[in-house]
Order: structure tokens, then C-alpha cells, then sequence
């Protein structure tokens, strides 16, 4: 039976092995790998502690629940990723879709059933709450990424900030190559004209 | 290289460099223990047939079936045995003799163990009053009834509640 500090040593796919076994202490292995890199990027995804957690939570629970399914020609960390942004991105749509404006239901016929069935418009700028948070978080980069669309958003930091190659960003994405390296071009200048933006 | 070039490619540096110097975030306290809560983890092959095996036989109509044919089959082999050993009379009576002689031998060495560790005496001495014995009695009486109340349970019919306290 292998100690914690014995699977430290062994790669993701081992390790898959050993928690396909039944072995519990190989599962909480990859909880310990990846709570920290799944929770920093939902959390940089959403912008919202509690919300992060509980995406982290279910994408852990999903893929923990789902190990048979692994095919480990693909890289875990590939999959891991893939479902806590497929989580991230399909929360910011809902979200955008509850506060998409709409001139209200074309079945509309009085002035009461538009404005009763008309949604009110965001735009995409923080509010107040979201802006604070950041300050909390730190730095104007974080402003920053906050203010990038979510593909962009997902690339940078599974890139800068994990240290991914853009292979596996392709891979976690499901995007070609190229698409990849461009939208990390993109976001790298639109951070930049953020940042000096607030230098001048 | 100009001025606007160096200040793209410090800016460029400074975006590089904050992003490499951003935190990794840790989930709060307890989060582990939340998600192992929700995960099942596989158990070994050879559990889950026994598992399945156990939770099908004991369905009351499954076990009744069970006992049935198990009944049925000690039923025909005496029912085939008897004339057999009708036909083989010497034969038969040759291998009780040995099964017999073996029991025996056995019975005999038992029973030579319980005077010899002293286990006849002391349960001759427990039975020797009243109330010992009364309380031998009582206590084969709630071991049956035990016996019997399990058997209840274990061959009683599913009900609505059981099948919900299975689903949560």
C-alpha cells in the first residue's frame, strides 16, 4: 500500500491507475495536484469565491465519479481543465443570457406587457461588488483579465498562468492551434493597452 | 528602436511578468473532504459480484426459490439414493459402518476432551440449581427468539420506505 508521500513521485496516469484500483488515498493525490490550478482558474473565470468553489467542487466530483471513462492517452490535466472551463463558460453564459437586454416579447401588444417582459441591460463592466472583489484579489492585471473576453480569458491564464503549452490549451478547448495562439496574441494586447492605459 | 517600440516591449514584459507573479488561489478549509463526500470509489471485482449475489438471493421470493430448489435437491438424491442402496444392502451397510465408526471415534474424542478440561464439570455444576438452569433456559428462549426475528427480516417483503432508504 503506497504512502502519500510515495505517490508525490508518480505521474498523473499512475496515479489515475492506482484510484481506479479503489485506492482513496490516490484520489485525494489528484485533489491536492489540481484543487489549486482548477480553483485559481474558475475563480479567475467567474470572479466570484463561493460560485468557484462550487464549480471546482462539481468538476472534481464529475471527474473523480468518471475515471473509468479516462483515456489515458489524453492528459489528465487536459481533461481536468477542459471540464472546469466547459463549467466557467457555460455559468458566464446563463449569466448572460439572465441579463441579456431585449426590447421585450414580440408578443407584447401594450406598453405594460414590453416593460414587464423586457430584461434589463449589463454591459460587461464590473459592478461595484465585482470591482471590490478585484481590488481584494490584488492587481490591476487581475482587473485586467476580468475585462477579457472568457476564451481570451481561459487561454491567458491556462497559458501564463499555469504554464500550459498551447498544445493542450488547443486540447482543453477544442480549438485549433492557430485560434489559440491568436487569441493569446489578442489578449496579450488588449492587457497591455489596459496596463498602460492606468500608467497614463 | 523607438520610443513607442520600448514602451510596447516593456509593456509587453510588465504583462508577462504580472501574470507569472499571479497567486495560485486556494479553495477554503474542508474542501477535499467536501468532494470525496460525493465520490464513489470503485470497489475490487470480486465484493461487488458477492454484494449482488447477497442482495439477489435475499429478495423473499428469490430466497423462497432458493430454499425450494435447494429442498428438491436433497429430496431427489434421497429419493435416487434409496434405491441404490437398496440394490448395494452390503455396500451400503459397509460405508455406514465406516461413516459411523468415524462419528463415533469422533464423538468419543470430544466427549473425552469436555471430561478431561474440566467443560462437563463446570456445566454440570451451572446446571445444578434451579436458577441456573431457569436462566439457561431464558436465555436459549431470547436466542431463539432472535434467531427467529432475524430470519423475519431478512425473508419479509420490500417496502416502499426500504426501497427510498436505499435511494438516498
Amino acid at each position: 500500500m503506497p504512502s502519500a508521500k510515495d505517490l508525490q513521485s508518480l505521474g498523473d496516469r499512475e496515479i489515475v491507475a492506482l484510484a481506479k484500483a479503489g485506492k482513496e488515498i490516490a484520489y485525494r493525490e489528484l485533489l491536492r495536484r489540481y484543487e489549486r490550478p482548477v480553483f485559481s482558474l474558475v475563480y479567475r473565470m467567474v470572479r466570484d469565491r463561493t460560485l468557484a468553489e462550487d464549480l471546482a467542487q462539481e468538476t472534481f466530483i464529475k471527474v473523480l465519479n468518471a475515471l473509468d471513462s479516462y483515456r489515458p492517452e489524453y492528459k489528465f490535466s487536459s481533461w481536468i481543465f477542459k471540464i472546469a472551463n466547459n463549467a466557467a463558460i457555460d455559468h458566464l453564459r446563463r449569466r448572460e443570457l439572465d441579463t441579456l437586454s431585449l426590447d421585450g416579447s414580440p408578443d407584447a401588444r401594450t406598453a405594460d406587457e414590453v416593460a414587464a417582459t423586457a430584461l434589463q441591460a449589463t454591459d460587461h463592466a464590473e459592478s461595484p461588488l465585482e470591482e471590490l472583489e478585484s481590488r481584494e484579489t490584488g492587481s490591476a492585471i487581475e482587473r485586467a483579465i476580468g475585462r477579457l473576453r472568457p476564451e481570451y480569458r481561459t487561454c491567458i491564464l491556462l497559458r501564463h498562468v499555469e504554464g500550459r503549452s498551447y498544445e493542450e490549451i488547443a486540447d482543453v478547448m477544442d480549438l485549433p492551434l492557430g485560434t489559440v495562439k491568436t487569441y493569446i496574441h489578442r489578449a496579450r494586447l488588449e492587457l497591455r493597452e489596459y496596463l498602460a492605459d492606468l500608467r497614463t | 528602436m523607438t520610443d513607442k517600440q520600448l514602451d510596447t516591449s516593456d509593456l509587453d514584459g510588465l504583462v508577462l511578468r504580472e501574470l507569472s507573479s499571479l497567486p495560485s488561489l486556494a479553495p477554503s478549509r474542508g474542501f477535499q473532504d467536501r468532494v470525496m463526500a460525493r465520490v464513489t470509489l470503485p470497489r475490487p471485482a470480486a465484493v461487488v459480484l458477492m454484494q449482488r449475489a447477497g442482495a439477489w438471493a435475499l429478495q423473499p421470493r428469490r430466497a423462497v426459490a432458493l430454499a425450494t430448489a435447494y429442498a428438491t435437491c436433497v429430496l431427489a438424491t434421497i429419493l435416487l439414493a434409496g434405491p441404490w442402496i437398496a440394490a448395494h444392502a452390503g455396500l451400503a451397510v459397509l460405508g455406514a459402518s465406516w461413516v459411523a465408526g468415524h462419528v463415533g471415534a469422533a464423538a468419543l474424542a470430544i466427549a473425552s476432551w469436555g471430561v478431561r478440561s474440566g467443560v462437563v464439570g463446570a456445566l454440570r455444576t451451572f446446571a445444578g440449581t434451579g436458577l441456573r438452569l431457569w436462566a439457561t433456559v431464558a436465555t436459549a428462549a431470547i436466542a431463539y427468539a432472535a434467531s427467529g426475528y432475524g430470519l423475519h427480516v431478512l425473508l419479509k417483503a420490500p417496502r416502499r420506505s426500504d426501497e427510498l432508504a436505499r435511494t438516498l
